[in-house]
């Protein structure tokens, strides 16, 4: 086992023990899980590489040659390798266990069966003393005030890369990418430490969905700047991937040229749910909506009922209530998933369904929404026009996160 | 296309890219740039107004150049020295920003204390005062509101400029001074010339303007907006240094006794602002001053502390709790807790300390700026941005020419050598 930041400046002899120059970088190629090491660097302006298999033994302060220095044929390096003193240490790169953005102090490299392998990031404080040459009078000084200086790793399995440059991020996407698997709103937590172009090489790598839901639990100013940062086809295929009220409150806030040139790249269905929601204002019962809710038409029975919403197959969020409408969307009903399994298969939902409905004008006001939302203790509460049309419904959290002042929301404790 | 669209502003792009740049130079007029200016004008008259010329111009470049580096890296100074030079640069380069902004810290909490001073309130309630509830309004989160109304009480500065035209100079010698060099060769000279580049171009701004502007993750090809922004915040910046410094000119040198300018006060640069306010220059002055102070006051700890976290990579934010960042929290709240117990003792020249903090910001520039251009050279990071060769030879001029200023400073400090005044 042997530190990069060890290796780093070592001489290389050869088989005489005769000088060869010295180690400026050692070079790995990206497999899975641990990356291999292919060579040592020894002129970083000529990129001339040492191949491993000309090394001997490997080891910090010296690494020794096969063969004598006039046999050493140093190769030009291949550019698909990485470099790990040029390209991954002192990078931020995300510790997919800890979920977190950290920085590489230092690299653990391991023996394994005649081969050299990338093991662990090193991204403790006992790694930065390292590199400052301070290890051991940084151990003395813990032991003094009665503390141990561990070495924190961080298994390269578990090491999501990052980079801010094209051409890196293509070599990235060959590497696993661990990051996906994550909770969404984990990796939501993590993209938001990042910068702009990192979080936008993060986005291209992650699928559709699950660029969705990311996207859907990041604060309402980060979607915008992820979106502004995408292209606009990539942009329409995630987007059409979330409910279509969060869709127009992330295209409200864009430039208009660019929000028109996204929703005419989504599906027309989707644009079209997007375009309604988007002509109301933010603050109104209108503007808060979504479209996605379940309305079942007012002459079905209790098993029809439930036939139906098997083959719509609602999102969780909207199954709380199901409405029942007549022809023409009035709303005339409401029932609960209980109302409906409990009830006998052949009943007409007209018998059992609740007629005394809760719903909010279109132009209400968020405080209104809540005062509603909060008096009848509801989970979701319709929003109907003029005419008494169902036209969405506003969910409680959609609601809470309108009425809630900013100063609330950051004093919640961060939930790791 | 529909109402909610329909609201959003045509000017979108500009208004989304338009900002750090002006911010910054606003903060960057702050204790330490009112007190150097005027003492610049009241000691040599208009005879640094030359210097701050060539100064302007080097902030332009030094300030495009963090956010060439912002825009395209997308990422802070700290970050990109930590990338690029490893743990021993980046541990020096943090030091010396430490360095440099603990002094700056003190200069504004002597802002304070002298502004407050001016309206009667001693230091010892100021000072404290003014440290919790800067420590507060950061921790709080409350500071982007304030940062506004600060902001708009730099406006006070405005009045320099007014006072500049009342006063009547004589401006065939201002612009004779502003575009012929004339030096005075003492040690004072020396000083006030190193202090007033360093007032101008502060290491602390490029790490705050790059970090702000990294922050907004601006597109490549929006890289003109932010140019126009810094270039606007640059000239407006020094647009008001330099009525500083005529009005100062114009009002003290050659009315007060040579042996007391050594030892001028916030009292006597409020002068200046007579011609305009009449009685109340002097609340004007300690209004602007406080304000500045408290603003720059503000974003000096929280960048630093911002800055050394992000090149240690370890955790950061305000949001993140005591607990959570340690360091973070450390280093922003040390530095408040230095610059306050700084300029509390009574009896402390609190003009003197001023000026000497910037002296050591401009003696620390240069290394700040070798980094930078190591940085804006390198076509692995910037690619097809890189220095032209105008940028290179202007920022490497500044570099050249404070270390030389800092040599003669040197030389003029030694007893009996030819230099001394």
């Amino acid at each position: 086992m042997v530190f990069l930041s060890e290796l780093l400046g070592a001489e290389v002899v050869d088989v005489g023990q005769r000088r060869a120059g010295r180690v400026r970088d050692v070079t790995v190629t990206p497999i899975e899980p641990y990356p291999l090491v292919t060579g040592i660097v020894t002129s970083r302006r000529q990129a001339l590489v040492v191949p491993w298999s000309e090394v001997r033994t490997f080891a910090a302060r010296e690494v020794a040659l096969r063969v004598p220095r006039e046999e050493v044929s140093p190769l030009p390096a291949n550019p698909d390798d990485i470099w790990l003193a040029r390209d991954v240490l002192d990078k931020q790169v995300i510790d997919t266990d800890g979920r977190r953005v950290v920085r590489v102090n230092d690299l653990q490299l391991v023996e394994s069966g005649g081969r050299m392998l990338l093991v662990a990031a090193d991204i403790g404080m006992r790694g930065l003393l390292r590199r400052l040459g301070l290890e051991v009078v940084g151990k003395r000084v813990a032991r003094l005030v009665g503390r141990d200086l561990p070495i924190v790793l961080v298994s390269w399995d578990a090491v999501q890369s990052l980079s801010d440059r094209s051409q890196d991020a293509v070599r990235l996407r060959i590497s696993a990418q661990r990051i996906g698997k994550l909770h969404p709103a984990d990796i939501a937590d993590i993209v938001e430490e990042l910068s702009a172009k990192q979080r936008s090489a993060i986005f291209e790598s992650l699928t559709d969905e699950v660029a969705a839901d990311t996207l859907e639990e990041m604060e309402p100013e980060e979607q915008v700047s992820v979106i502004e940062h995408m292209d606009s086809e990539r942009a329409s295929e995630i987007l059409e991937e979330m409910p279509p009220d969060e869709v127009a409150d992330i295209l409200a806030d864009l430039p208009e040229a660019r929000a028109h040139e996204i929703l005419g790249l989504m599906e027309k269905d989707e644009a079209d749910d997007v375009r309604e929601l988007l002509a109301f204002p933010e603050d109104t019962a209108g503007g808060m909506m979504t479209t996605e809710y379940v309305a079942v038409s007012v002459g079905l029975t209790a098993q029809e009922c439930i036939d139906a919403l098997r083959v719509l197959e609602p999102e969780a969020e909207s199954i709380y209530y199901v409405y029942v409408v007549d022809e023409e969307e009035h709303l005339r009903g409401v029932l609960s998933l209980r109302d409906l399994i409990v009830a006998n298969p052949n009943t007409p939902i007209t018998e059992f369904m609740r007629r005394e409905i809760v719903s909010v004008p279109l132009e209400a006001s968020a405080e209104e929404v809540a005062a509603v939302l909060t008096k009848y203790n509801l989970l979701a509460v319709p929003a109907v026009d003029d005419e008494g049309r169902l036209r969405g419904i506003v969910t409680v959290d959609d609601a809470l996160d309108r009425v809630l002042p900013e100063g609330v929301k950051r004093r919640l404790p961060r939930v790791r | 296309m529909l109402g909610r669209l329909r609201r959003f502003r045509r000017l979108w792009i500009l208004l989304a890219v338009i900002g750090p740049g002006l911010i910054t130079s606003n903060a960057d007029n702050d204790a330490g740039g009112i007190a150097t200016y005027s003492q610049a004008g009241a000691q040599f008259g208009y005879k640094l107004l030359w210097v701050l010329v060539l100064v302007t111009i080097s902030l332009i470049v030094v300030n495009e150049m963090s956010a060439r580096l912002g825009v395209i890296t997308g990422k802070g100074l700290a970050d990109l020295i930590r990338e690029r030079f490893g743990v021993r640069s980046t541990t020096l380069a943090m030091l010396l920003l430490l360095v440099a902004n603990a002094t700056t810290t003190v200069a504004e909490f002597a802002g304070v204390a002298a502004g407050m001073e001016l309206l009667g309130l001693s230091r010892l309630l100021s000072v404290p005062v003014a440290a919790v509830v800067i420590w507060l309004l950061v921790v709080r989160g409350s500071y982007p509101v304030v940062e506004r109304v600060l902001l708009s009480i730099g406006v006070v500065y405005v009045t320099y400029v007014v006072s500049g035209f009342l006063i009547r100079p004589d401006w065939t010698e201002v612009l004779r001074a502003s575009v012929v060099p004339q030096v005075v060769p003492i040690r004072d000279y020396w000083l006030l010339a190193i202090a007033v580049t360093g007032t101008t171009i502060t290491p602390w701004m490029q790490f705050y303007l790059q970090a702000a502007i990294a922050e907004k993750g601006i597109p490549n090809d929006r890289l003109a907006y932010s140019r126009l922004d810094v270039i606007l915040g640059s000239l407006v910046t020094d647009f008001i240094a330099f009525f500083i410094i005529v009005a100062t000119a114009a009002v003290l040198f050659g009315h007060i006794r040579p042996d007391l300018l050594g030892n001028l006060g916030a009292a006597d640069y409020a002068r200046a602002l007579a011609p305009v306010a009449g009685p109340f220059a002097t609340l004007l002055f300690a209004v602007g001053l406080v304000g500045a102070s408290i603003l720059a006051g503000c974003v000096v700890p929280l960048s630093t502390a911002y800055a050394v976290t992000e090149a240690f990579g370890w955790e950061r934010g305000v949001d993140r709790g005591i607990s959570e960042a340690p360091a973070f929290f450390l280093i922003f709240t040390g530095l408040i807790v230095i610059g306050a117990l700084a300029v509390i003792l009574p009896g402390l020249p609190l003009v003197r300390v001023i000026l000497l903090s910037q002296d050591v910001n401009g003696l620390i520039l240069p290394a700040i700026l070798i980094y930078m251009l190591v940085l804006i050279n390198d076509r692995r990071l910037m690619g097809r941005f890189t220095n032209g060769p105008v940028a290179n030879l202007v920022a490497g001029v500044t570099v050249v020419a404070l270390i030389t200023l800092t040599l003669l400073l040197l030389a003029a400090s030694i007893p009996g050598s030819p230099l001394t005044g």
